[in-house]
């Protein structure tokens, strides 16, 4: 059993609180995605699970043992980083061998792992060159082999997809989560981009700040962000975020919870607007972006800035004046100082 | 892996360190001791024997120290001076242009790496001795001043500059010489830099060539001065010939303690090549 | 790179214009001296009264049965063989115990790099002392262990290695920074990769750490086997080749021929052996440069 738990990480470096207090659990061969902007602690919060760094406070458990103070080797784990670390004067073979001939694996062992591993990914014909004549994606996958031979089922990954273009980015994705599936593996997957970490993961922890603003399934952080930042970070174009004024509350008292208030942040997402003729938030068109399947529409109502998403190519041209609309179930609430989600109790729903 | 207890082996090291530092330091440390102190506390150590400069003094009148002084200042910024005129254009020549024979031309220039000037002392003397300069400053900074090795650092500078740059000043209408001196030059900074500090302090420690080439006060670097002044048979005291030797490195240390990053980083940057 | 600069013609003529200063001051001490060291080295010792005089080979006959000159150069193959792969060795050790964050690092690198930048002529000065029988730092030390006094430098069976104690000293540091640059360009993630992976310190060192430091290894040891041919300035001072030649260098020989038994001649012949020594070096360094994998 391989179930990661963090309880109560905190890391800092002199006076700067890198994470704080970070709680989690990753069940047993499953895939969890941290997911943030740069600087928001997801990668210390791998390399405290690596060993890579220890916690100033809180424990690493991995597999229900207290590895928090054991180094890397000893936590049974494996890692691929977003440079890949391969050596450069070792041929892919001698890289995929590294770990097993450091820790003595017999000879022939070796050689059933890596046949086995250069089969999975397409490797075979490749054993003898040498990391500088791969591309990007056979590099990758040189890096997977490294840490699938040493059959631990815990596999760490730390922006594994950053160095790639889009459309091998897409592909290494799936293959990257068929593999972990297959292998029955518990990943923790490092990423910035939203989208990957929506389509691979089977939860996810969104932090900012380091803290965790968010931990849920892919569909519980893009229908019920528990944050506003969670909101504008999960979905594209990102959620609109509106600070309503006394005007705008008046307008739209119908279509916002009972009691609510001008310090309220109103999230709506751009796919959620509809444009009205007859009522809704006046607002006038900036620019259109054409994007084939659909345009987006960036509108500006008072002081406010809005996308609007609209299927296909539209009428629409700039300068025009709208009248956007949205049902209140789309409505999502947040707390005009902290940023939290507010229970809407009249739709019994909670963040 | 036994030596991953937090601390303990990083400690060890640490100490190491330190250790191997302290003892690399030691003669030098040793020097300083000797030089400010009474002659009788160069053998033996007393925290709180006497401090004199009485030892400078003595050195500074028995020999002309700051004739020396003088000398070595005046050929050190001789010899870069016309390094820099020398090596800047042969670089430029080597990194911009195509020319007959270019590549084999350069190829001689660095058999100079390996086969420096003082190697060939015997043959460098008789030509030093045919232009009549025998016992002067510009005799001993003569076979250094095109360096192989300016050249080649240099020449690895101008050619990372990027070629649009050099393209923009053309299409602007700067002429081949500002493109070298606007464009190049400036950005080659560091190179300058580190150049110049690796070849000061070698021409300021440099003994050989100047002991042949130099016989008289009026020419003699420091270092020829000082072991002549140090020579056993010269009879002087051992903490005057300390208090010497300090005055000898004190300049180049002073200025390497002041500026150790740019010191250490210009060193580096010559030896990547 | 092909720049067209206005006519291909001009660009030859400005090519060789900027490089001929730099070229014809460098051949004047280096590519002349190397050919007319080679002519002299055919002719007699001229004197006052009577003229050098062509004797073909005769100096390089005499060479070969100088004694002094095979043991000057048998100390210099030792004095290379020992301070070409101990300060090497020295070096990487430093780059290595000072390329992490400990406390007073600075500090440290600071004292390791000081030989580098002192005179040769001071360091020898410095040592000289060391040395001194009795009251030198060596004999103190001993002394406290109950040894006898040594004379380190007049004694023929330990001269050569008193000087290379020394220069070990002096060049460590030297070396150590470019181990240093080098160090610096490793990737932290492949130690990451490696502390993941289960490699040990030593397994990690032999299997990566040495072989990626390869190329500044060589860049190394050419530089210091040249220093060790052409640095003798501590010789003049310390032991003047003595006693009876056992701590003698190539170069101070030719030096010793040319300037204090004017026997210019016989000096151009040493000189002609010290260049094909210096060859060899060279051409070596070029075959393996050309071997040279090239990682990136």
């Amino acid at each position: 059993m391989s179930t990661i738990t963090l309880k109560d990480a905190c890391k800092s470096w002199g006076s700067t609180q890198a994470l704080t207090n970070i709680n989690f659990k990753c069940e047993n061969g499953k895939l969890l995605v941290l997911l943030g902007p740069s600087g928001c602690g997801k990668s210390t919060t791998l390399r405290l699970i690596a060993g890579l760094d220890t916690p100033t406070s809180g424990i690493v458990e991995i597999g229900g043992r207290d590895v928090s103070n054991l180094p890397p080797v000893k936590r049974n784990i494996s890692m691929v980083f977003q440079n890949y670390a391969l050596f450069p004067h070792l041929s892919v073979e001698e890289n995929i061998l590294f770990g097993l001939k450091a820790r003595k694996v017999p000879k022939n062992e070796q050689k059933k792992r890596l046949e086995n591993a250069a089969d999975l990914l397409g490797l075979s014909n490749l054993l003898d060159r040498k990391p500088a004549q791969l591309s990007g994606g056979q590099r990758q996958r040189v890096a997977l082999g490294r840490s699938i031979v040493a059959q631990v089922s815990v596999c760490l990954m730390d922006e594994p997809l950053s160095n790639l273009d889009a459309k091998l980015r897409q592909e290494m994705r799936q293959e990257i989560r068929a593999l972990q599936q297959r292998l029955k593996m518990t990943m923790i997957y490092v990423t910035h981009d939203q989208v990957e970490a929506m389509t691979i993961a089977d939860r996810i922890i969104l932090m900012k700040d380091g803290v965790i603003e968010q931990h849920g399934t892919p569909e519980d952080l893009y229908n019920r962000p528990a944050t506003a930042f969670t909101g504008s970070f999960i979905g594209n174009p990102p959620m609109n975020i509106l600070t309503p004024d006394i005007e705008f509350m008046e307008e739209f008292s119908s279509m916002l919870p009972p009691g609510s208030t001008p310090s309220y942040l109103v999230g709506i997402r751009p796919e959620n607007i509809v444009i009205s003729k007859k009522s809704g938030l006046k607002s006038s068109v900036l620019a259109i972006e054409y994007l084939g399947a659909d345009s987006l529409l960036q509108c500006q109502s008072g002081e406010q800035a809005i996308t609007v998403t609209v299927k296909g190519k539209t009428e629409i041209s700039k300068g025009d004046h709208l009248k956007l609309n949205w049902e209140s179930k789309h409505i999502h609430l947040f707390d005009g100082k902290n940023g939290k989600r507010i229970i809407d109790s009249a739709r019994g729903v909670t963040p | 892996m036994k030596f991953w207890k937090p601390g303990t082996g990083r400690a060890i090291e640490t100490i190491g360190a330190w250790m191997l530092g302290g003892v690399w330091l030691l003669p030098v440390l040793f020097a300083f001791w000797s030089a400010f102190h009474p002659a009788q506390f160069s053998t033996s150590f007393e925290l709180f024997a006497p401090l004199t400069m009485d030892n400078f003094v003595r050195a500074w009148s028995y020999a002309p120290f700051p004739r020396y002084l003088l000398n070595t200042f005046v050929l050190v910024t001789l010899i870069l001076a016309a390094q820099f005129v020398l090596c800047t254009l042969a670089a430029y020549g080597f990194a911009r242009f195509e020319f007959y024979g270019k590549n084999v031309v350069f190829a001689l220039v660095l058999l100079q790496l390996m086969i420096m000037p003082e190697v060939l002392l015997v043959e460098n003397y008789r030509t030093i001795s045919i232009l009549g300069l025998l016992d002067t400053i510009p005799a001993i900074g003569l076979p250094y001043m095109a360096s192989a090795f300016g050249i080649f650092l240099l020449r690895q500078s101008f050619k990372t500059i990027p070629k649009e740059l050099v393209e923009a000043a053309q299409v602007e209408g700067v002429s081949a010489v500002g493109i070298l001196w606007k464009v190049y030059v400036p950005l080659a900074r560091s190179t300058y830099i580190a150049y110049g500090l690796v070849s000061v302090s070698y021409h300021w420690n440099n003994f050989l060539w100047p002991l042949v080439i130099t016989s008289s006060v009026n020419s003699r670097p420091l270092t020829v001065g000082l072991a002549i002044f140090g020579a056993p048979e010269s009879g002087v005291d051992w903490s005057i010939i300390t208090a010497a030797t300090v005055m000898t490195m004190a300049p180049l240390l002073v200025a390497f303690i002041l500026f150790q990053r740019q010191f250490v980083q210009s060193f580096m940057h010559s030896g990547i090549k | 790179m092909k720049t067209k600069f206005k006519l291909g013609y001009w660009n030859h003529v400005n090519g060789w214009l900027l490089v001929l200063p730099a070229v014809f001051m460098i051949s004047l001490f280096t590519h002349f001296p190397i050919a007319s060291n080679l002519f002299h080295s055919l002719f007699s010792m001229g004197t006052v009264t009577r003229p050098a005089t062509f004797i073909g080979m005769e100096n390089y006959v005499f060479l070969m049965d100088d004694d002094i000159f095979w043991k000057v150069l048998t100390n210099n193959l030792i004095y290379s063989m020992c301070t070409v792969p101990l300060s090497i060795a020295m070096a990487l050790g430093m780059a290595l115990l000072i390329n992490r964050n400990i406390k007073g690092r600075s500090l440290v690198r600071m004292s390791f790099f000081t030989p580098t930048v002192l005179p040769m002529i001071a360091v020898a000065n410095i040592w000289l002392f060391f040395y001194t029988p009795e009251y030198g730092l060596f004999d103190q030390v001993f002394s406290v262990f109950g040894g006898d006094s040594h004379n380190w430098l007049g004694n023929p069976d330990t001269a050569l290695y008193c000087l290379i104690v020394m220069v070990i000293w002096k060049e460590s540091g030297f070396f150590m920074v470019f181990y240093l640059a080098a160090l610096q360009q490793l990737s932290p993630e492949l130690k990451e990769a490696g502390l993941v992976e289960g490699s040990g310190k030593w397994y990690y060192f032999r299997r990566v750490t040495f072989p990626l430091l390869m190329p500044t290894t060589l860049f190394v040891t050419v530089n210091a086997v040249v220093n060790s041919f052409k640095l003798v300035d501590h010789l003049v001072i310390m032991t003047k080749g003595g006693p009876d030649n056992a701590s003698s260098l190539l170069l101070y020989y030719i030096y010793e021929n040319a300037f204090s038994f004017w026997d210019t001649s016989y000096a151009a012949t040493l000189t002609v052996v010290l260049v094909l020594i210096l060859a060899i070096i060279t051409i070596f360094q070029f075959i393996v440069v050309e071997k040279r994998i090239h990682y990136q």
